[in-house]
Parts: C-alpha cells; structure tokens; sequence
C-alpha cells in the first residue's frame, strides 16, 4: 500500500508495518516513558552514550528513550513483536540530540534455530520492502564466535579492527591466525541461510557487550550507512532476537 | 564507477604515485592544472582531490567509494569506514615533543599544543594525566618555544624542524602511514572492483 498523501519515510514505515504483521508479529505501543535509571546500567547496549532527560512531576527523573528493544523486553511477555517509534540520541559527530524514526522486531524468549532464522529472513525482506528496487545486501557474523577468538586484553582494540576490515592491524595486534583468516575469508552462513544477498562479514560485530549469538547488518546500494541493525542478544536473562531500520538513514538514498 | 579521494599536498603525490604504478592514472593530475575531477574513462574510475583532512567525511558519506587517508587523520575522526589496506606511503610518527631538558611537574596540568585534540586527550587519558588542550593549525615548534604550551602532540617525520628549535621527541604515540580506506555500503555493492583495486596496489606498494 502506497500513500501519496505520506512522506516516504511513513510510507516506508507503513510497508513494513504490514510486512511484520503478515508474519505474525504484534504490534507493540510504547505508552510511558522509562526511568533514567532503567537505562543507566545498560548503556553499553546503546547506540548513543547519551540519554536525554527530564525530572517527572513527582520528582523523578525520567528518560525519553534512546532505544526501544529494552523496553520490549521489560514490558511484554515473551513473543514477537514489532514497532513504529521515535528515539533520541545524538549522532555521531552532531552536537544535539535528534528525533529518529525507528521501525523494527523483536523475538523475545527462548528461541530455536528456525525463530533466528525468521528473523534474519525477516531483515532481509525488510531490506527489499524499502529499497525502492535498489541492491541490498545483509551482513551476519556471530559475535559468540568472535567473543572466543579475541583475547580479552585487546578486546576494544581488536574489535575496532573488526568493525573496520583492517585487517592489518588484526595482524599487528596478534590476533590469532584463525581469527584474521575469518576476518579475511569469512565462512559459510549460520542457520542454513543460503541468499546471495546475505554474506558472512565479520564486521557485523561492533560490541559483545550483550550479543551473545549472530549479528548483522544490512544495507541499500546508495545508501551510505547502515539502514538496519539487530542480533541475537541477552540482557540481565532476558534473551531474543530483533533488528531495527532506521527509517531516518533511508534519506540518503543517493542518485547517482 | 568508482570514486576515489586523494588528499591534496604531499601525501597526495606519494599516493598518486602509489596508485600511477598500480596502473591507475589520471591525465593532467601531476600539477599545472587547478582541476579537482581528473576521470579514467577506460578504467571507470574518477578521482578528486581533497584537503587530506576531508577524506574520511567524503568516503564516510558516500561521495567517495574509497580513499587515501593519513591513519593520523583516521585515529583523530573515527570515521565509520573500512581500513582495507596499509599503503605504507607517508611513513612519519604521531610523537609527543617538548623543549630539550624539559621536565614534567605532575602536580600540574600539562599544557599540550596540538592539531590533533582528540589524539592527545587519548593518549593522556590513557595515562591517567590531567591535560589542557591548546588547539593550533600549524607551525606548532613555536608553541613550547614561547611558554604556550609544555609539549606539543604533532607527526614526526625526520625530525629536524624539531632539532632546528631546540625541541626534542619524548614519547612516541603511534605509527602513521597511508591507508586505503572504504565506504561501508559501497563495499557491499563494488566490492569485487575495490578488491582489484586493493590487490593491485599491494603488488604495487
């Protein structure tokens, strides 16, 4: 369904809203905001260090959330869900905080093999539903894996070479010589995934903090950045799988 | 069509070589000329030249697929790209320097002359020390010179505009040379052409 009267990011939105719901996916309303306090042992978990704040009429502070997933997982029973909100965060690089449209699902509970692989089969046609027809591609790595193969005194230096591809510097550091093999050459796909537009990459993994299982990453031909994210995660027990788009990074579409 | 960032200047001539030798080469781009797009048509590729401190932000956002960037410029940014190759071009240091006989009084706040905020407030983080930043744009031998700062954070390369005003290296930070950097997405969807691009310059280098 197409909308002209809506703006390609709601329209975007609500392509994917039908999408999660035909899959079975509830949808799920943030209504409250969340105590400050909620946030503040979890930020590792948080795209932006930075949390924007305000103190409630009875005095307590509260937080306008930067991110939705933990608030999934705080206030619905295990199940699969999905939403359409805002969060605040500062971009990299930007000196204030911003409004960003976020569109994602979350799979919370104990979860098999083929709930993670509707997930990332789930990201992919997210990928395809916003594209516009432009190439997209999904990059899984598993964090479990890389959390093994990295010594835990280099753990920050190393992951940055990670993030990176730098090869090099994986070498430099003394990385092992399966990890920069993996790094280098990747390998065959988890979960019996098998689609051209799904690689191995191991730059997928950009924290261990709380993904403890796979990864990924997707992206659109003319996009410059990421326009999705998620992974299999475990947070204070809390166990699942989910993604985000960023409906906000789709404005980059680029012509070329 | 693949876009390429040089850096203007020095390191970009080194890193124009580079990629001449690779047998990627642009007309007209050794001088003589004020243009900023020089274009391979046979090969498909365009390049542009660029302040060497912009060509992460153009690589990052996309208006470059890839480029050459001092991984002093790389450690200051952070840019969100990828860092596929060492071009081994530009070697020099990122040193801490200080006036010849220079003490540190730790019961004060270092004062530290830099081009490079983000660098020294890492490095001194990492040992715990206290420092006041003074950012400057150059020509920052003459900071310690006049009592602006303590030391200055800079690249070293031989030395001797060190030696000529009196100062000397007292601790070194890092190795920087060239590196061969890449937009995230683009690596996605070129990324057979950028891996050619890669192997042909490691031959190459």
């Amino acid at each position: 369904m197409y909308i002209p009267v809506l703006t390609s990011e709601e329209n975007s939105a609500l392509a994917l809203r039908e999408l999660y719901s035909s899959c079975g996916f509830k949808f799920f309303r943030m209504t409250r905001f969340e105590e400050y306090d909620f946030y503040a042992g979890k930020k590792d978990f948080l795209a932006s260090q930075s949390i924007l704040t305000f103190t409630d009429i009875n005095g307590r502070l509260m937080a306008l959330r930067p991110d939705v997933t933990l608030s999934v997982i705080k206030h619905a029973p295990p199940g699969k869900y999905y939403y359409d909100e805002k969060v605040y965060r500062v971009p990299k690089d930007a000196s204030s905080f911003r409004e960003i449209a976020q569109c994602g699902v979350e799979h919370t509970g104990v979860l098999s093999g083929d709930d993670v692989r509707e997930v990332l089969s789930l990201a992919l046609r997210s990928l395809r539903a916003v594209s516009g027809g432009r190439n997209v591609a999904l990059d899984v790595a598993d964090a479990g894996e890389a959390a093994r193969l990295i010594p835990q005194e280099r753990r920050n230096e190393m992951l940055a070479c990670i993030a990176a591809r730098n090869i090099h510097g994986l070498r430099e550091l003394g990385a092992s010589d399966e990890l920069v093999s993996l790094a280098e050459e990747g390998r065959g796909l988890p979960f019996g995934l098998d689609d051209p537009e799904i690689r191995y990459d191991i730059s997928a993994v950009t924290s261990l903090a709380y993904y403890s299982g796979v990864v990924f990453k997707g992206y659109i031909e003319g996009v410059p950045d990421a326009v999705l994210s998620g992974g299999q995660y475990d947070i204070a027990g809390a166990s699942g799988t989910g993604f985000a788009v960023y409906l906000d990074a789709l404005e980059g579409l680029r012509n070329d | 069509m693949i876009n390429i960032a040089f850096p203007k200047g020095r390191l970009g001539d080194k890193v124009c070589a580079l990629f001449g030798k690779a047998g990627f080469t642009f007309d007209g781009i050794n001088g003589g000329t004020r243009r900023l797009v020089f274009v391979n048509e046979e090969l498909d590729v365009r390049c542009f030249l660029v302040k060497p401190f912009d060509v992460p932000v153009y690589v990052e956002r996309g208006a470059a697929d890839i480029g050459a960037a001092g991984k002093d410029i790389l450690m200051e940014r952070s840019p969100d790209v990828y860092e596929l190759l060492d071009l081994k071009a530009g070697k020099c240091s990122m040193c801490v320097a200080a006036v010849n006989g220079f003490r540190d009084d730790m019961s004060r706040i270092l004062r530290v002359a830099t081009e490079f905020p983000n660098i020294a407030r890492g490095y001194y983080a990492g040992l715990g020390r206290g420092i006041d930043v003074i950012p400057l744009r150059g020509s920052l031998e003459l900071a310690p010179v006049l009592g602006l700062s303590d030391v200055i954070v800079d690249i070293v390369e031989t030395g001797t505009t060190l030696r000529e005003n009196n100062l000397a290296v007292i601790s070194h930070i890092a190795d920087i040379s060239a590196r061969l950097i890449a937009n995230k997405s683009a690596y996605k969807f070129k990324g057979g052409r950028i891996r050619e691009i890669m192997r042909r310059l490691e031959q190459a280098s």
